[in-house]
């Protein structure tokens, strides 16, 4: 990922912000580049579904349109701290994942718009995409079938003896399907390097914690032999170490990890959904704990010009509109091919891995 | 003649049930024929007694009208089908019935059998199957048998003429083929009414076609030698005469059930040749003699002639298995969209062009007399089509099995005699059209021709003269002319 | 080449797959230690270790889904479905997941899943089905059903080679009743339909156990002369082949011993009245288990399935149609 303009000072110890969930030793993970990549995937993520969100009120964009606004530092964390030999099954909410394994934000537009530079050519819509070339796999809708494929990557891993991991995200209303339930057990039996990530937002559409299971997922993960940790997901640092040191624990053959990322749907279901079942209160409660101010809080501490990434980004965004708009929609006669694989089966490739301690490694 | 209803004989009531049971007068070891009420078209239900021309107890001839009647669309007469006694009258005068009804019964025979089917089994399906019945022959005198036999109450109202060929599919008709076997049929030019069907209920199986085409089958890719000829005439449903010999008229059967007459004055069966002394016309004879003479009268007849190279037509034929005719005709139906001042009706005053092209041909009834029935709509059709059509047509004219629609609505008449060597004719147009092709022999000539370098040479040709007449009241010599040309000139262009 | 059973045939595949290419993996309940519900797997823990002849959880779905991750990572799984009937609990990670990844997202999953299928032995409702009409219907699965031993093994190293999800209905009346001559080694059948027996006045199409049953029935039926097409392969349909049996018999007894509406059958029956109709001498007929649940009781099971008898009776009746 590209770095700000203004180079922060390295090395230096960074001023504690207040409301900073980041002890010193997890701070010591990450430098201030890295940080700054962080806050930049989080702004990316915003930048991309604001607009997105506009093209879509133009009638630009088909279907229906998810974001996950408030949630950035679930996706941005976790994904940061994954190898480029590592699998990501990313969700509809996870938009800065693709963007930190290297997905760019035209194509991005282009995938919203149904275009045929999206990166499933109009095959699939809104965030049900994911680019095989950068280890990432599209979602389906049916959730949460993606732990299933996630574990099974993991299995892969581990038959073969390969230091890597796979993870997933999956929301709180989704631990009620089978699908949950089946791979937590599976992970926990054969004790594999897979990462679920629960973005516990605290709705699944209209239905509330309460409504959904009577004990937090979390807590159950014990029970299927899977280590349980509960995380601000609005701290994008604390999401990053939890997911590191669950990625740790995976490649050490110590199993599986359940990490909870507490955090708030900001916005409705999708963007038909007014979420008027939302009290003003909890809103307002989240609102105070948003994850790119927080970050921003804690670079300004740096003395990072986050102004600038912001207006350096924001332009980025702008120009990735246009350059999506220019492109053409699929052409119908492409609506037949490809329903099955003609020529070899190619497996997913590496994606991008910004983490400065992957670099350190030397193995990249 | 008195009209007198029932059984002047006092025949009881139940004889009527009994084949068997003679009325007065008859010899009670011969069988009761029914005579019923006709269906004149396709949309003819039912009929009205006009007259009754016979008494119970008159002996009959075969073909002897014995009563009138009327129906919607004409007035007509109905035949004795066989020679015998007439049984019982079972129809009043002014009495309207459904088309089939027992009209008359008449006791034929000599106690010789009558053929299958006395039982009254003319359903659907026997009629359909039935196609050019042989009647069986029953000795000297005696009527024929047979068709006759069939001739029950149960006779079908629908005329059933079964489907020959792929795209030829009777209406209402009971039998049918399945599409492997119309293509077959169709592939190799075989006639499917003349198939015995092996399957179900007597359904023709592919096996049964392909069967046929391994013998050689009927009309497998050979010209069609047969002439068509001639005028339009009001048919008759006339069974073919089994041994028609110089004796006594004998087995001039009845119509199959249910085939209609046509014409003005509707249907005297065709009387077979008799030995030599006087006899009246026959009543088809009379009526294309009428028929001619009012064309002849009314229109103002011109013939304008052509020759026309037909070497590549004779050389593609053979490889398609079709007649020349059938190339005549489709260059016929080309020309005639170029020039539709002659595809068109002229009746008096009023002058109608037509946009179909119902191409009527002519076809010979052997001494008899002729028809024309036409192919409808035959722009529809490709040189194989036609030349289904006109196989499919001229049999089924020969067998007396054509329908009133069969022969009504053409717009334009093709008559081709040439078979007996003949290379021109003055036709009469056929009323009331306003023109007629004739297609005479094609005879081998030499020929004229010239080459692409303007170099002339003699050349052996098979060539034939088209003769067209037309009615000058409707269009002038020149447009004859360049039509006739139109049609030469197609057919010069065949090359495949 | 050595003669086998259809199960042994199977088996054979699995091993010299294994063999040849150490991608593969064979997970499922019961596979390893116990061999398998049917014994096809018996004695390969014993040679190629418990990770790849993997005893999983009960857990359909977790079956097909985690052979999906792992075939994207490069691994070439063969999951099993105990029976095929389990194979619904597993339905949506096989529709929706595998099915349709490679349209969505153009990446492949190279996975086989070995089902097995049908009645004829009181397995009752839930041990007897034929379910591979559902997976027809389903975009971007194909679907093999092989009826004889060299077909068996030939289709399913041709599955485990292809790229996209295959469902291997194998049937477990064949399993044991079925002999034949077999290749060793690998080799593979084409996914194609195949005459078992040529004719010319009517052909049986059918596939799966029906083939034999097929055979049978019309082995000497009133001297005529009847072709048995084993359809073999129904994704892909081999659609030339059958119309050219069409072409050449012009009539046609499909018989299914899946329930009757919306079988296989049912599209053949719809292939060929759209592109075979002018070569028909007769309706297309067919022959199936009428729509209710493979029922327990002898009696009752072979009044439902198609056997020989009914077979033959519908072939005579076209016949003389």
């Amino acid at each position: 990922m590209a770095m700000a303009d203004t180079a922060p000072p390295t090395g230096t110890a960074p001023a504690k912000a207040p409301q900073v969930t980041t002890s010193e030793e997890d701070a010591a993970h990450l430098t201030t580049e890295d940080r700054i990549a962080l806050l930049r995937a989080m702004l990316q993520m915003r930048g991309i579904e604001e607009r997105a969100m506009s093209l879509y009120r133009q009638g630009k964009v088909p279907g229906s349109f998810y974001d996950g606004y408030g949630q950035e530092a679930v996706s941005a964390g976790a994904a940061f701290a994954m190898a480029a030999e590592d699998r990501l099954c990313i969700l509809h909410r996870d938009l800065a994942a693709h963007i930190i394994r290297g997905v760019t934000p035209s194509r991005i537009f282009s995938q919203y718009m149904g275009r045929a530079a999206g990166v499933t050519r109009g095959r699939d819509g809104n965030v049900h995409f994911g680019d095989k070339d950068l280890g990432c796999v599209g979602m389906v809708s049916m959730l949460p079938d993606m732990m299933l494929v996630a574990t099974g990557m993991a299995m892969a891993f581990k038959l073969r003896g390969e230091p890597r991991c796979a993870l997933t995200w999956f929301g709180d209303g989704s631990t009620s399907r089978g699908d949950f339930h089946e791979a937590m057990n599976w992970a926990g039996v054969q004790k594999l390097p897979v990462v679920f990530v629960l973005e516990n937002n605290q709705y699944a559409y209209s239905t509330p914690l309460d409504k959904q299971f009577a004990v937090d997922p979390v807590k159950r993960a014990e029970a299927y032999g899977c280590e349980g940790v509960s995380v601000d997901g609005n701290d994008v640092e604390a999401m990053f170490e939890a997911t590191r040191a669950a990625r740790e624990r995976a490649v050490s053959g110590e199993g599986p990890t359940l990490i909870e990322a507490v955090t708030m749907r900001m916005h409705g279901h999708a963007a038909h959904d007014d979420m008027k079942y939302v009290p003003a209160e909890q809103v307002q409660e989240w609102k105070e704990r948003d994850p790119i101010d927080r970050q921003e809080k804690r670079l300004t501490a740096l003395g990072v010009d986050v102004d600038a990434l912001r207006a350096e980004v924001s332009a980025e965004l702008d120009a990735a509109v246009s350059e999506a708009l220019t492109g053409p929609m699929p052409s119908p006669d492409e609506a037949l091919e490809g329903v099955f694989c003609t020529g070899e089966a190619t497996p997913l490739g590496d994606g991008h891995a910004p983490w400065s301690g992957f670099a350190q490694r030397g193995e990249r | 003649m008195s009209s007198s209803r029932i059984d002047a004989g006092g025949m009881p009531a139940d004889a009527n049930e009994s084949p068997g049971r003679m009325p007065g007068g008859a010899d009670p070891s011969a069988t009761l024929v029914d005579i019923t009420m006709p269906q004149m078209g396709v949309s003819v239900a039912e009929g009205t007694i006009v007259a009754w021309r016979v008494e119970s107890g008159d002996r009959v001839e075969a073909d002897q009208t014995v009563c009138d009647i009327s129906t919607d669309k004409i007035e007509t007469e109905v035949p004795a089908p066989s020679a015998g006694i007439i049984a019982e009258i079972l129809v009043d005068v002014e009495q309207t019935v459904e088309v089939g009804t027992v009209l008359a019964r008449m006791a034929v025979g000599d106690g010789a059998t009558v053929a299958a089917g006395a039982s009254g089994g003319a359903g659907g399906s026997t009629a359909a199957g039935a196609g050019p019945t042989a009647p069986e022959a029953t000795g000297p005198g005696a009527a024929a048998a047979g068709p006759k036999a069939t001739l029950t109450a149960a006779a079908a109202p629908t005329p059933t003429a079964p489907p020959s060929t792929a795209g030829a599919r009777g209406n209402g008709d009971a039998r049918r083929y399945s599409p492997v076997v119309q293509r077959i049929a169709a592939e190799h030019g075989i006639d499917l009414s003349t198939v015995t069907g092996t399957g179900r209920g007597g359904r023709v199986r592919k096996q049964d076609v392909l069967a046929v085409v391994e013998d050689g089958g009927s009309g497998a890719p050979q010209p069609l030698e047969e002439p068509p000829l001639h005028i339009e005439s009001p048919y008759r449903p006339d069974p073919p005469a089994p041994a028609a010999t110089a004796a006594a008229p004998a087995a001039s059967g009845a119509a199959p059930p249910g085939t209609p007459r046509v014409g003005a004055a509707g249907a005297a069966p065709a009387v077979p040749a008799q030995p030599a002394g006087g006899h009246d016309l026959s009543r088809m004879r009379r009526q294309i003699g009428e028929h001619m003479k009012r064309s002849l009268e009314v229109a103002a007849t011109c013939t304008t002639w052509a020759e026309a190279d037909m070497t590549q037509v004779e050389r593609v034929r053979r490889a398609r298995g079709v007649t020349a005719l059938a190339y005549v005709a489709r260059a016929t139906v080309d020309a005639l969209r170029e020039y539709p001042a002659l595809n068109a009706w002229l009746d008096g005053e009023q002058y109608t062009r037509h946009a179909d092209v119902n191409l009527g041909i002519a076809v010979s009834l052997g001494e008899e007399g002729l028809i024309v029935p036409v192919i409808q709509r035959a722009q529809e059709l490709s040189v194989e089509g036609l030349a289904a059509r006109v196989r499919d047509l001229a049999g089924r004219a020969r067998s007396r099995q054509l329908t009133a629609d069969d022969v009504a609505g053409g717009t334009f008449t093709i008559t081709a005699p040439g078979q007996f060597g003949s290379i021109m004719a003055t036709p009469v147009i056929n009323q009331p059209q306003v023109g007629i092709l004739d297609f005479e022999a094609v005879v081998k000539r030499p020929v004229v021709v010239t080459d692409a370098d303007g170099n002339d040479a003699i050349a052996i040709r098979s060539m034939t003269i088209l003769g067209l007449s037309w009615d000058h009241r409707a269009l002038d010599g020149a447009l004859a002319a360049q039509f006739l040309s139109a049609v030469r000139q197609r057919l010069e262009a065949i090359t495949d | 080449m050595a003669t086998m059973t259809y199960l042994q045939a199977i088996s054979s595949a699995l091993r010299d797959e294994m063999r040849a290419d150490e991608r593969v993996m064979v997970m499922g309940e019961d596979i390893g230690v116990f061999g398998g519900a049917f014994k096809v797997t018996d004695g390969m823990i014993e040679e190629f270790g418990p990770d790849r002849v993997m005893d999983t959880p009960l857990a359909e779905s977790a079956i097909i889904g985690c052979a999906i991750g792992a075939a994207v990572v490069g691994l070439r799984p063969v999951c099993e479905m105990q029976f095929s009937d389990f194979v619904s609990c597993g339905f949506d990670q096989l529709v929706n997941v595998a099915g349709k990844m490679h349209y969505r997202q153009g990446l492949a999953v190279p996975i086989t899943v070995r089902l097995p299928s049908g009645g004829g032995f009181s397995g009752g409702p839930f041990h007897s089905q034929n379910p591979e009409a559902w997976f027809m219907h389903a975009p971007g699965i194909k679907v093999v059903a092989p009826s004889t031993a060299e077909d068996a093994k030939g289709l399913l190293h041709h599955a485990m080679h292809d790229p996209n999800p295959v469902c291997f209905m194998e049937h477990k009346h064949l399993y044991r009743r079925v002999k034949g001559d077999v290749r060793e080694g690998v080799y593979e059948t084409p996914f194609t339909a195949r005459i078992a027996r040529p004719g010319s006045d009517l052909v049986v199409m059918t596939y799966g156990a029906m083939v034999d049953v097929a055979l049978q029935a019309t082995e000497d039926l009133d001297g005529a002369s009847v072709e048995v097409l084993d359809l073999r392969s129904l994704v892909p349909l081999d659609e030339d082949a059958i119309l050219d049996s069409v072409a050449r018999c012009s009539k046609v007894v499909i018989v299914d011993e899946a329930n009757m509406t919306c079988a296989a059958g049912a599209q053949v029956a719809a292939l060929i009245a759209e592109k075979g109709f002018e070569d028909l001498d007769g309706p297309v007929t067919r022959v199936a288990s009428p729509d209710v649940p493979i029922p327990f009781s002898p009696p009752l099971e072979q009044a439902v399935l198609p056997g020989v008898d009914r077979v033959k009776e519908a072939c005579r009746e076209l016949l003389a149609y």
